[in-house]
């Protein structure tokens, strides 16, 4: 490696990490806190709400599951203007992330509340609580444990698809990067730095998600 | 007390309880007896309306409803019924998320609107009366089966039901745990609850029931007094049953 090369990656290296820093992991927190109010929602949509709304969550689940997110982005950056609704790159990127956390999250939710035993409802309901008690008091508490290693990978996967976003011109971590190969023609190296980050990123991600896990299982719940 | 008249229930075609009618005054025990699917279960269960009747009428302390088919009862009245009863399940189902004193305290706060601190106080003197003071801080996986069905008979009481229902309350314990569960029941009846009690235990239901319904096929086919129920049974289906027991 030529002293050359070296110095680009000692200089490229800080400001990926900020771009990272400053953009990635805010996109990422943002969206998943938002896609997981959606995911929730829709989640007690399909299972609990009025016959006419649950086709409504079925619907918006299949499609967003079943088309590519990047197709999905485009749609919202490149699309929509042409009908009159010009969204920036930014709040474009939320809104997509947000809108496929929500999908595939509201489908870990729904299996949670689903796994808690029957008897867990009729407790609460011999006790006089109503329905929505007993899912806020009861239910809802005992499912959150049992998402948090599918939430957990969900979250994982978010914080590396966010480089989709640079295909809609917003400057996140891996359009940084793109930046810096147009200007020092050197993709390998660059490419494999901001790979490095990424990995940075998301070993520190499940780190902390195994930490959560067993002090999970350390208290109650059998 | 509880008064029930021409209780039918069926799920599907099967018919589950086929008209049951009984009557038991406050401060008394009952004790529901029979095969397994005779419907004792479904009776139990149709006191909370965790099962609602298709058709007939139940009243439990100051309530009561009637009940015809095809026809959906305001949630708030199967609210009220609930509140006259307190539930102790076969499976204990215990909220495994909280200590024993927060099982206890849980519906007294969010369906009694009471304080937590008048909530802890009460779940404590309901810890003290089942023996498990000591165990108030402890999360149902860390207490034996035993001690996880006595706090849920703690559970059962802690919003003064008029009325307390069992089923089959000793089931799923081990042998050597029973014991400690009949105990607090015995108490229990000794100070005047009013107890409806789903059991295979014949022993114990002669020695804690006024009153003994013995259920074949949706039918209550013998009824009365302990004695006369073991002793003097009148039907043939409950000589049966009661001589294949005593193989």
């Amino acid at each position: 490696m030529s002293d050359n090369q070296i110095q680009i990656i000692t200089d490229s290296f800080w400001p990926l990490l900020k771009a990272g820093v400053v953009y990635t992991i805010p996109l990422t927190l943002i969206s998943f806190t938002l896609g997981l109010v959606l995911a929730v929602i829709t989640a007690l949509v399909r299972l609990y709400a009025w016959d006419f709304l649950k086709p409504v969550a079925r619907f918006y689940v299949w499609v967003i599951r079943g088309t590519p997110l990047l197709v999905q982005l485009f749609i919202i950056f490149y699309g929509l203007p042409s009908v009159g609704l010009t969204i920036n790159p930014f709040l474009s990127a939320i809104i997509g992330f947000t809108l496929s956390v929500g999908a595939y999250g509201s489908e870990i939710v729904r299996a949670a509340i689903i796994s808690i035993p029957k008897g867990q409802w009729e407790a609460a309901y011999s006790l006089g609580m109503t329905r929505w008690q007993a899912l806020r008091r009861i239910i809802l508490p005992q499912a959150a444990r049992v998402t948090v290693p599918p939430l957990g990978n969900s979250f994982i996967s978010l914080l590396k698809d966010t480089s989709l976003a640079s295909a809609i011109t917003y400057v996140e971590m891996f359009r940084r990067a793109q930046q810096d190969v147009a200007r020092t023609y050197e993709p390998m190296l660059l490419y494999c730095e901001v790979a490095l980050i990424y990995l940075l990123f998301s070993t520190v991600l499940s780190t902390l998600q195994n930490i959560v896990e067993k002090r999970l299982d350390r208290s109650s719940v059998s | 007390m509880i008064k029930l008249q021409g209780l039918h229930k069926a799920y599907g075609k099967h018919q589950v309880l086929k008209g049951i009618d009984l009557e038991l005054p406050k401060g008394k025990v009952l004790a529901i007896i029979g095969p397994s699917g005779s419907g004792k279960t479904t009776l139990l269960r149709c006191l909370n309306l965790l099962e609602v009747p298709d058709k007939g009428a139940v009243q439990l302390g100051s309530v009561s409803l009637s009940f015809q088919e095809g026809v959906k009862l305001p949630f708030k009245d199967v609210l009220s019924l609930r509140k006259q009863s307190g539930m102790v399940f076969q499976s204990f189902n215990l909220f495994p998320h909280m200590t024993a004193l927060e099982n206890i305290v849980e519906a007294q706060v969010t369906v009694q609107k009471k304080s937590k601190h008048a909530a802890q106080l009460r779940a404590r003197s309901l810890l003290e009366k089942v023996g498990l003071a000591d165990k108030a801080d402890s999360y149902p996986n860390r207490l034996s089966g035993g001690q996880q069905q006595r706090v849920a008979i703690a559970r059962a009481m802690a919003l003064e039901p008029e009325v307390l229902l069992f089923d089959e309350p000793t089931s799923a314990l081990d042998p050597e745990l029973v014991e400690e569960v009949l105990k607090v029941i015995k108490q229990l009846a000794a100070e005047g609850m009013t107890m409806v009690i789903v059991t295979h235990l014949m022993r114990f239901a002669a020695e804690v029931a006024d009153h003994v319904i013995l259920m074949d096929d949706g039918h209550i086919v013998e009824e009365g007094a302990p004695q006369e129920v073991f002793r003097q049974p009148k039907s043939s289906r409950a000589v049966q049953f009661l001589s294949r027991l005593a193989e």
